[in-house]
């Protein structure tokens, strides 16, 4: 025996154990006598949760990298555009209320902070729509590129919509089919330690016992590994994130050429807030809210007069699934020989999406840095701890941010929201300094943030926070340039208008003659 | 607005299509669809690229006219300035429909000739006749009919060929950009060409297959169009005097 590693064995299958398989398989030339020998072990009746029918554009990314073919995708995974979000009823909690989080960045980002210059515009136009484009092609219905555009390419930067179960077995497919990942049906029945600590294997009921080198928790909710096995604690933040139960549906199209919207729209409840998400085949909706804010009966009705404008009758007798959420992750998420990605790692109310590509960014390092041999791994666990850490607090901060700037007094909810104590510290900081100076690129310590400077700035001023301006000049004012990039989005705007087709019919296009590779 | 009509001896007994390519008679676009067939005469005139269709984003190969949208540097008021008229010029202002026809319960698609009554193009008093006087066909209309029937095989033929350069990723974006001699500058980014590196890279097995269906011979004959840009380009500086 020696300390290499070899073979990566990966426990759980759904969205996080594929994605992650085919991120590390691709790689890692699974397919090949020479490569990582990726095996995927899969309960056969436990179903996957199925989180996150929204993704980050960092999805086109990992798909392409693992050879897969988009036009492929949209036609298997019932796949549609998003290009942001649009928070509805998260200010003022009155109809005409709603700004949006647009996926590109502001105009001239590189060059130039916007932020400063619109502000005295405020009353005028909306900081998104004065800084990009995107807002308007959302509420166009348009989609983010043409029939023309290669695939992955984009003419706005753009992420998903998708159907989490096509996608999981979907991926399934290119993995087993094309990256060489083998696919174990089973049940484990035990984890084997080893005289280290290690897990040498875990026993299958029909295949005996599967070993590794390094074993990845997919298990779920249920941590298998990392939590059953390891006990390593998990932390609630429920005391900052109060969410903590979502009842989930699927809403029909009342005909095939309904409009599918091409951002997710978020709507503020008196104790929560609905998801609305356009699929090609039919709009996945849910509302997620504090248990200890109201009732579930109270929100299925929230959820019902939600749908009923587009259902009628039939709101009331759709089915509704009902999803507990335990806010929070665990303590360490690399410990020994063994990570946990996905849901046995934690989750966070699906606000911004943050499931997938927590999937994506977990395998997109464990596969860079995939140690070579058990002596470096220890280094590697750490690294991954210090920086996933880092990123679950990046994004505890950015949704409770959401929640801290609204003006609603309306229910408890909302109230409570805005209390100290429920606001982390880091966020506090940060949200004096934005008091007098608007986020930038220097907010934040990492290259590789989850949320850039932009993000915070499109949720700050679209919820009307106000950054004082600054009482001296600095040299680097230039308020031409300013004007001169607001003229540019107005002028691209037009443009973008008159040249983008409408969001279905695009889908309908690319499924049915497919998107060009070049 | 095209008024596409299915062509018939009784509704359109008098019409005649004046032939002759003048600015008036419309054809100012910048490209027009070739197919292989035709690749040999279109080469010796006009540079032969892909573009992706508008509305499907699918790939066809283009005779190329112009610089810009609407220009057609070979069409002028003393006619078109090259000796060979591309397939979907010479139809004009015919077209190729479908008809669903049952025989003996058998549904099937026949092509038949459409024509497009709102060209500039028809006429009453000049140009050529469509039909004879007792109802046939004019010679002129059976050279027609050849042309649309070739249209209709190369179209075929094309996209198996195009099909064939993109499974071994033979196409590739090409970016054109031209100094006119008064110092304007024009771009043109939705091109496409033959890799050339990519071509020399093939294995002999499908060099063998590029052979035998003609494509190795079609893909040098796209390869040998690219001087024809050069014509184009003085062409447009003619103008510019």
């Amino acid at each position: 025996m020696d300390n290499l590693v070899r073979e990566v064995t990966i426990v759980g299958g759904g969205t996080a154990g594929w994605l992650t398989a085919g991120v590390i398989a691709a790689e890692h030339m699974a397919n090949s006598e020479s490569g990582i020998k990726v095996t995927l072990i899969e309960s056969p009746d436990v179903k996957p949760i199925g989180v996150g029918e929204g993704t980050w554009p960092t999805m086109r990314g990992t798909l392409q990298k693992m050879g897969i073919d988009e036009t492929e995708f949209f036609r298997e995974c019932d796949a549609s555009f998003k290009q942001g979000a649009k928070f509805a009823k998260w200010v003022t909690g009155d109809e005409d209320d709603f700004y949006y989080h647009p996926l590109v960045l502001p105009e001239g980002y590189e060059k130039i902070n916007l932020a400063p210059y619109w502000q005295p515009q405020s009353a005028k136009v909306s900081f998104a729509d004065a800084v990009s484009f995107q807002g308007h092609l959302c509420e166009k219905g348009l989609a983010p590129k043409q029939i023309t555009t290669p695939e992955y390419a984009h003419v706005a930067n753009y992420a998903y919509h998708l159907d989490a179960g096509k996608f999981s077995a979907f991926l399934q497919k290119h993995c087993t089919e094309k990256l060489g990942v083998r696919h174990v049906l089973d049940h484990v029945t035990a984890v084997n330690a080893s005289e280290n600590g290690d897990i040498a294997s875990v026993s299958t009921k029909q295949h005996g016992d599967i070993k590794g080198d390094l074993f990845i928790d997919c298990t779920g909710f249920n941590s298998l590994l990392l939590g059953k096995h390891y006990n390593i604690p998990f932390i609630c933040k429920k005391h900052i994130l109060f969410n903590d139960t979502a009842l989930a549906v699927h809403v029909p199209y009342q005909t095939e050429n309904d409009a599918i919207a091409s951002h997710t729209i978020s709507t503020g409840q008196s104790a929560g807030w609905i998801w609305d998400i356009g699929l090609p085949s039919r709009r996945g909706v849910g509302h997620v809210f504090s248990s200890a804010h109201t009732t579930v009966e109270k929100a299925e009705k929230e959820l019902r007069d939600y749908i009923r404008p587009s259902l009628g009758q039939q709101a009331d007798e759709i089915s509704i699934r009902k999803i507990p959420i335990n806010p929070g992750h665990r303590k360490l998420f690399w410990h020994k020989n063994c990570v946990a990605v996905g849901l046995s790692a934690g989750f966070l109310e699906p606000l911004e999406a943050s499931a997938l590509v927590l999937v994506e960014l977990s395998a997109a390092m464990i596969s860079e840095q995939l140690p070579a041999n058990r002596e470096v791994m220890d280094i590697v666990a750490k690294r991954f701890n210090d920086k996933f850490l880092y990123r679950w607090d990046r994004i505890i901060d950015f949704l409770k941010l959401h929640y801290i700037l609204t003006k609603r007094t309306d229910t408890q909810y909302w109230r409570d929201n805005c209390l100290v104590e429920s606001i982390p510290e880091d966020l506090q900081t940060l949200l004096k300094l934005w008091r007098y100076e608007s986020p930038w690129q220097l907010d934040f310590d990492h290259a590789d943030e989850v949320f850039p400077s932009a993000s915070y700035q499109y949720v700050l001023y679209g919820m009307g926070f106000e950054t004082t301006a600054r009482h001296t000049t600095r040299r680097s004012d230039n308020i031409e340039l300013a004007q001169m990039t607001f003229q540019n989005n107005a002028q691209l705007t037009q443009k973008l208008l008159a040249g983008l087709p409408n969001n279905r019919e695009l889908i309908n296009k690319i499924k049915q003659y497919g998107l060009q590779k070049i | 607005m095209p008024n596409h009509q299915l062509l018939d001896n009784i509704n359109h007994k008098d019409v005649h299509v004046i032939t002759q390519h003048t600015p008036e008679f419309g054809d100012n676009s910048s490209y027009s669809h070739v197919f292989l067939s035709e690749f040999r005469d279109v080469q010796a005139h006009y540079p032969i690229f892909f573009q992706k269709n508008a509305q499907t984003g699918q790939f066809e190969a283009i005779a190329l006219f112009g610089l810009a949208g609407e220009e057609n540097l070979f069409l002028t008021d003393a006619g078109w300035q090259a000796s060979y008229l591309p397939l979907s010029i010479q139809r004009r202002p015919f077209l190729i429909g479908f008809q669903e026809s049952n025989e003996d319960g058998v549904i099937s698609e026949e092509p038949v000739i459409h024509i497009d009554m709102d060209s500039p193009r028809i006429s009453y008093n000049q140009g050529e006749a469509v039909f004879l006087p007792q109802g046939g066909q004019s010679p002129y209309l059976q050279q027609m009919s050849t042309t649309l029937m070739a249209i209709h095989q190369g179209h075929q033929q094309t996209q198996a060929f195009i099909d064939s350069l993109q499974q071994h990723d033979l196409i590739e974006s090409v970016e054109i950009k031209v100094t006119l001699d008064d110092d304007s500058k024009h771009a043109m980014n939705f091109l496409y060409t033959i890799n050339e590196e990519k071509v020399a890279q093939l294995s002999d097995q499908v060099v063998a297959d590029f052979h035998r269906l003609g494509y190795l011979k079609a893909i040098h004959m796209i390869l040998a169009s690219m001087p024809n840009m050069s014509h184009l380009i003085a062409l447009k500086n003619r103008l510019l005097k």
